[in-house]
């Protein structure tokens, strides 16, 4: 009878932090803390948010009644750290203060690490990462553009793309090795990842404004466009770059970012709000069509994920663009925490090493 | 058979640093002159229509020196600019065009829109008919393929049209088919590079080289949009500038100080790691812009095909072919056909197998 192993999951989002216990795989408790704008508003720096998330975490598990003396684990989501490969990193000390000095960007996740490496302090066990946005497996020739101090960066949604590949890889009998994948992430953000090998060799960055456009992001711009909007004198950096990040893509022309809403439009005979979305699920089919030659054309799978592949309505419509490349396996919703609880079971059960920050 | 005679067609292509000037019979070249100018002539005072005396000048020189009388044509074909956007095919030049071109009422400057102008001095009132073809300006994009991720800044069709669709007519013709009857991914790789999707004979999407898709020698391409912001408001550089990190001064040339293909190639044989690597890159972005088009039509692709200068590269063409060998048959047809393409163009009309499109 193999054992069963507890582990802790914390992830801290931007205006949320959620946190489950899990037994193996199941989930035996799960809470999603809200914060208020009000409560981080004192906050200069993210790492200062550390005590007050620690402190209503820890109250949280009290009232839930979770134990932690039988915690085997804690995974934390990953931060913004130095390029790493994709995997299961133990928390270190390099690791720590790296997301205390945030040299890499603020961001919420910065505080994973932070918050794991405190709860498995107290109960001396291991804490963990896995997976964080800044996997960077990418081929040196996918990071080249044309003009040579603009590199494209790996920063994607590392957690999800790799889950996903997972659950494909299971479901169709292959080894993640030795597999050829085009996985969608199709949330707020929008990432097509090639993976082959075991790794994800191009992938478009959200982030940085490139790939399709998404429910809040810009994606691509026409360059020459975009340029001459930046010097246009109207707008400062801080105004271009919420157009691009936050109020982009389809919450600029609709002005919503919910599918659901968008949908409901497009049943009301909204002709305006079908051609946009058409148009986003276009830009996706593009997208998966240039991965398809990441791959030299021999797909194993096309695996489409995140909280957009909810949308039958969308994902029939991008299964008739790019079905000719692969079969298309739907894979809606986004597990983070699950994604999260099954990296540290690899690693309790001797499946895998967990890599060294270094 | 159909019409026998022989037409006798005058194409005039006015290049930034060029004037084309040609006699065709049928699609056969009777003589052809390129007229050369310094890159400072053409930004001389006046701008572009500043150009017009002195290049009409020249060509009316080379039909004098050529004994070519005017009243002895069929037709005068002019190279198309960057009007108003417009579908493909032979137009007849109008006043409506003219006037546009006189007026600036154009998308971009470019000595292309001087086509016009001199085809009509030239044909004055003789009464020869004077046409343009499958100008850069063609617009045949569904209205899905218009839209990007900031409503204002739309997606615009520029596309080397004329050389992509003669090119499809040659792969038409070799194919024993039509191109209304084909599906076409179709690149022209030169100084810039466009990638279409034909669908029918009807571009419903290309890059535009000048905005976007796959780096090349001159031009850089699509970039993450953050980046290019954070660039321009670097304070390093002024608009003018940047527009030239974009067009003109990007892709292989910022990246290796030449925008001569061979030259790279030539580095690559030496071993030179850096330009393999940057050569490879651009194949790679072409090879993802193929694709891209060919999802585009739904993978219902008769066949892709590699036009332009580069396409004389077996070295690129070679990577390219390997990648997207994958989604139809791929065919290399390399150079510039645009002389025989205007000339062709024309005689469709001509023959009466085409009609001519008006402008306005």
């Amino acid at each position: 009878m193999p054992r069963t192993f507890v582990i802790l999951v914390i992830n801290p989002g931007s205006t949320s932090t959620k946190v489950a216990l899990f037994e193996n795989e199941k989930e035996v408790f799960s809470k999603t803390i809200a914060h208020a704008p009000a409560d981080l508003a004192p906050f200069k720096r993210m790492a200062d948010q550390y005590d007050m998330r620690l402190n209503i975490i820890e109250k949280t598990l009290q009232s839930g009644g979770v134990n932690l003396k039988s915690i085997d684990a804690v995974m934390g989501r990953g931060g913004l750290l130095k390029p790493v490969l994709g995997g299961v990193y133990a928390v270190n000390a390099c690791m720590l203060e790296d997301l205390r000095r945030a040299e890499r960007g603020e961001h919420a996740s910065n505080l994973g690490a932070l918050i794991a490496d405190a709860f498995a302090q107290k109960n001396g066990v291991p804490a963990y990462i896995a997976d964080p946005v800044v996997v960077d497996e990418m081929d040196p020739m996918a990071k080249v553009t044309g003009i040579p101090e603009i590199e494209r960066r790996s920063i994607f949604h590392a957690l999800n793309q790799k889950a996903v590949a997972g659950k494909v890889c299971a479901e169709l009998g292959l080894r993640y090795g030795g597999a050829r994948l085009i996985v969608a992430h199709l949330g707020g953000g929008i990432s097509v990842g090639a993976h082959r090998s075991g790794r994800v060799v191009d992938v478009n960055n959200a982030l940085d404004g490139d790939g399709p456009f998404s429910p809040e992001r810009a994606g691509s711009i026409p360059a020459g466009q975009l340029a001459a909007l930046c010097f246009s004198g109207d707008l400062t950096l801080a105004d271009v770059k919420k157009r691009l990040t936050g109020r982009g893509g389809l919450v600029a022309h609709l002005g919503t970012n919910d599918i659901r809403v968008i949908e409901e439009k497009i049943r009301n005979g909204d002709e305006r709000a079908r051609l946009v979305l058409d148009a986003m699920i276009y830009q996706i089919a593009k997208h998966i069509g240039a991965a398809a030659v990441v791959l030299d054309g021999k797909v194993d799978a096309i695996a489409v994920s995140g909280g957009l592949a909810m949308d039958e309505s969308l994902v029939m419509k991008l299964k008739s663009k790019v079905g000719w490349i692969a079969k298309v396996m739907v894979y809606p919703g986004e597990e983070e925490m699950h994604a999260l609880a099954l990296g540290a079971l690899d690693v309790l059960n001797r499946r895998v090493q967990p890599g060294v920050y270094a | 058979m159909k019409n026998q005679t022989v037409f006798r067609i005058l194409v005039i292509n006015p290049g930034s640093t060029t004037t084309k000037v040609a006699l065709l019979e049928n699609d056969k070249p009777v003589w052809s002159v390129t007229l050369e100018y310094a890159p400072e002539r053409g930004s001389s005072s006046g701008g572009m229509l500043g150009q017009f005396d002195f290049r009409l000048r020249d060509v009316e020189r080379v039909l004098d020196s050529k004994k070519t009388a005017i009243s002895s044509l069929s037709a005068v074909a002019v190279r198309g600019g960057l009007f108003k956007p417009l579908e493909g095919g032979t137009y007849r030049i109008d006043e409506a065009v003219l006037d546009d071109v006189r007026h600036g009422r154009v998308q971009i400057e470019h000595a292309s829109n001087l086509g016009v102008l001199l085809g009509d001095a030239l044909a004055g009132s003789s009464g020869i008919p004077v046409f343009f073809i499958d100008p850069v300006s063609v617009d045949e994009f569904e209205p899905i393929a218009r839209i990007s991720g900031i409503p204002e800044l739309e997606r615009k069709s520029f596309v080397h049209a004329l050389n992509i669709k003669a090119t499809a007519r040659v792969l038409a013709e070799k194919l024993g088919s039509d191109i209304h009857d084909l599906n076409l991914v179709g690149a022209n790789l030169g100084g810039g590079i466009s990638i279409c999707a034909m669908n029918k004979g009807r571009i419903v999407d290309v890059n535009n080289a000048v905005e976007g898709g796959p780096f090349s020698p001159e031009r850089a391409g699509s970039l993450p949009s953050n980046s290019l912001v954070r660039l321009c408001y670097s304070g390093r550089f002024t608009l003018d500038e940047m527009k030239k990190r974009l067009v003109g001064q990007g892709g292989l040339v910022a990246h290796l100080g030449t925008q001569d293909a061979r030259e790279v190639e030539k580095r690559i044989g030496a071993g030179d790691a850096k330009a393999e690597l940057i050569y490879r890159a651009m194949a790679y972005q072409i090879a993802k812009e193929i694709a891209a088009m060919a999802a585009v039509l739904s993978g219902k692709v008769d066949a892709v095909f590699l036009a332009g200068g580069l396409a004389h590269s077996a070295l690129l063409t070679g990577w390219v072919r390997e990648r997207v060998a994958f989604i139809a048959p791929v065919y290399v047809l390399p150079g510039e056909r645009e002389m025989e393409a205007l000339a062709r163009g024309a005689m469709r009309v001509l023959r009466g197998e085409e009609k001519a499109k008006i402008y306005a």
